[in-house]
């Protein structure tokens, strides 16, 4: 357990010590901001629903993308970079129990997606709602709790599936190549339109049914099976990634 | 103490290590030498829990790698110069390792000193020379105070100054009781740090034994005499093999000189000149590793 805690905090000094985590959090922060204005800007003009509507509201909290997306890419970074900078090497002399290592290298990456994710989620909520008070309107969606809560969710298990891909392919581009082209071409392009049935039960479209508020309430997953899936696709690719790091030689 | 036995490592058709067996003690710089492919570096690997082998075990202080309960402070080990973000400072690499190491984190600014980069610790590793992330390597080694060191090419990068400093360093480190194994490919250099060493060639040991020993095993002996037949005969029937190489002169391998001067005048042999070759580090490994030497060098020195 010491070795746990240990790496642990070795993994979030690592985070910390880092510029990517930083800009990765500024850059989340600030498109999550920047988004919610634009989004309350266009509201009520050119066929957008009208500022304080439910449309509005919930198109300006669709910010879990960006906490998913981001600690994806964080996540390849994280793990993949120990191979692109051989720091995977003495690592593994600290280390040689390699479970322990994956281990706290999910708890770390964990633990950055949950902040970069309440950031990002709050700093667009608190900028949604002063663009809505400034328009003297003072309610939210009754589900932004349940967004919030699926945001840092989607953000967390993201980060942890960049880490095993990261583990996976020992290459921090293959990894974000592959996963970017997967999500974003594979899944939301193609397969959402050829085969919505199917690509809601894919890693976006589960992460979607979390974090995009017209999903919640239309043909998506339910919360409890969307966060199921994305659980067991988190899983599966974690436990391909332990034992590709358990079993295979370091050079 | 370090103790490798009967190591192979097969990657498909090709054998990497082929039932490599030594030992390394403390008290002691061991040097690891062997050319380019000789199966150095997977050895390092297998002792270290990085590679699996085919075969056999290395094992430290009695247990493998993977099975000592704090690894860190029980070996210092670098394999490569190279291992670091080089966006951190190499203080804050030093930090990072400490803590995953469960090491104070105030020995980062010991070994720091100790590696002479106090004060380029809080620069980022990218902007260290070569030297200098070579010194940080051994600063990562010495973190957790380690009494068994293993490095691989350790001399790599150093200027004239910073090998001396790795000598001696190195030294000081074995005088301490600590058991240091070293690999290098810089024999000059090699030679004036270890004690002993450990010859790898084609996967398979050449030789292990202290350096003096080995080069004294491998010296020769030239005897320039009138009486060749005679003194031939005479050293073949003390079992001393020896070898016509000038029509008046004779060469003995490895033999003491003293024991050949007093067979030739118990024979009444005239001997016109008698001189003593000894091997340096340098060409003893040549010897050792060029093809088809092994097995006459193996039969001088059979450790």
């Amino acid at each position: 357990m010491t070795t746990i805690v240990n790496l642990t905090r070795a993994e979030l000094r690592k985070l910390v010590a880092s510029r990517t985590f930083l800009i990765g959090l500024i850059l989340s922060v600030g498109l999550a901001v920047i988004s919610v204005v634009l989004d309350a800007l266009v509201a009520g003009k050119s066929g957008h629903a009208a500022l304080g509507t439910a449309a509005s509201t919930n198109q300006m909290l669709k910010l879990g993308v960006l906490c998913a997306v981001g600690m994806l890419m964080l996540g390849i970074i994280a793990a993949g970079g120990e191979y692109r900078h051989k720091t995977i090497i003495p690592a593994m002399l600290v280390t040689p129990r390699r479970g322990a290592m994956v281990a706290a290298k999910v708890i770390g990456i964990t633990v950055a997606g949950v902040v970069l994710s309440v950031l990002t989620f709050g700093s667009g909520l608190a900028t949604a709602v002063a663009e809505l008070s400034a328009h003297h309107i003072h309610h939210l969606p009754a589900d932004t709790g349940s967004l919030f809560a699926g945001s840092v969710f989607a953000g967390a298990l993201f980060g942890v599936i960049g880490v095993a891909l990261g583990y996976i392919t020992r290459s921090t581009i293959a990894a974000v190549v592959g996963a970017v082209g997967w999500v974003l071409f594979v899944e939301t392009v193609i397969l959402q339109n050829v085969a919505p049935n199917l690509a809601k039960w894919l890693v976006s479209g589960a992460a979607s049914a979390l974090t995009d508020p017209g999903m919640l309430a239309s043909k998506a997953l339910t919360p409890a099976t969307a966060v199921a899936v994305l659980s067991a696709y988190t899983v599966t690719l974690l436990a391909v990634a332990y034992g590709l790091v358990l079993h295979r030689d370091v050079a | 103490m370090i103790n490798v036995d009967h190591l192979t490592k097969r990657y498909g058709p090709v054998t990497a290590v082929d039932g490599l067996s030594f030992e390394v003690g403390p008290g002691r710089v061991t040097g690891f030498l062997g050319p380019n492919g000789a199966g150095k570096t997977t050895t390092l690997r297998m002792l270290l829990g990085l590679t699996a082998p085919t075969s056999g075990t290395a094992t430290i202080n009695g247990a493998r790698y993977r099975d000592l309960p704090t690894p860190a402070r029980t070996v210092g080990a670098a394999l490569d110069n190279d291992c670091f973000h080089p966006g951190r400072s190499g203080a804050e690499h030093l930090r990072i390792m400490a803590t995953a190491a469960g090491i104070s984190r105030h020995r980062a600014a010991t070994v720091l000193d100790i590696a002479g980069l106090a004060e380029a610790g809080h620069r980022r590793v990218g902007t260290y020379s070569l030297g200098m992330r070579q010194r940080l390597t051994l600063a990562t080694t010495l973190l957790g105070d380690p009494g068994v060191l293993i490095l691989d090419e350790p001399l790599n990068g150093l200027d004239p100054d910073g090998i001396r400093w790795m000598r001696d360093l190195l030294r000081q480190l074995a005088g301490e009781g600590r058991t240091v194994l070293v690999s290098s490919h810089l024999l000059a250099e090699t030679a004036q740090t270890v004690d002993d060493v450990v010859v790898i060639n084609n996967g398979r040991l050449a030789a292990e034994g202290p350096v003096a020993e080995l080069t004294a095993a491998t010296s020769t002996t030239r005897i320039r005499t009138p009486d060749t037949d005679l003194l031939m005969s005479v050293l073949a029937r003390q079992q001393i093999t020896a070898r016509l190489v000038a029509p008046d002169t004779i060469e003995v391998r490895g033999a003491d000189p003293d024991r050949v001067a007093r067979v030739a005048a118990a024979a009444g042999v005239i001997v016109l000149e008698l001189t003593r070759h000894t091997e340096n580090l340098e060409e003893l490994f040549f010897d050792l590793t060029s093809d088809h030497a092994n097995d006459r060098v193996m039969e001088a020195c059979p450790s």
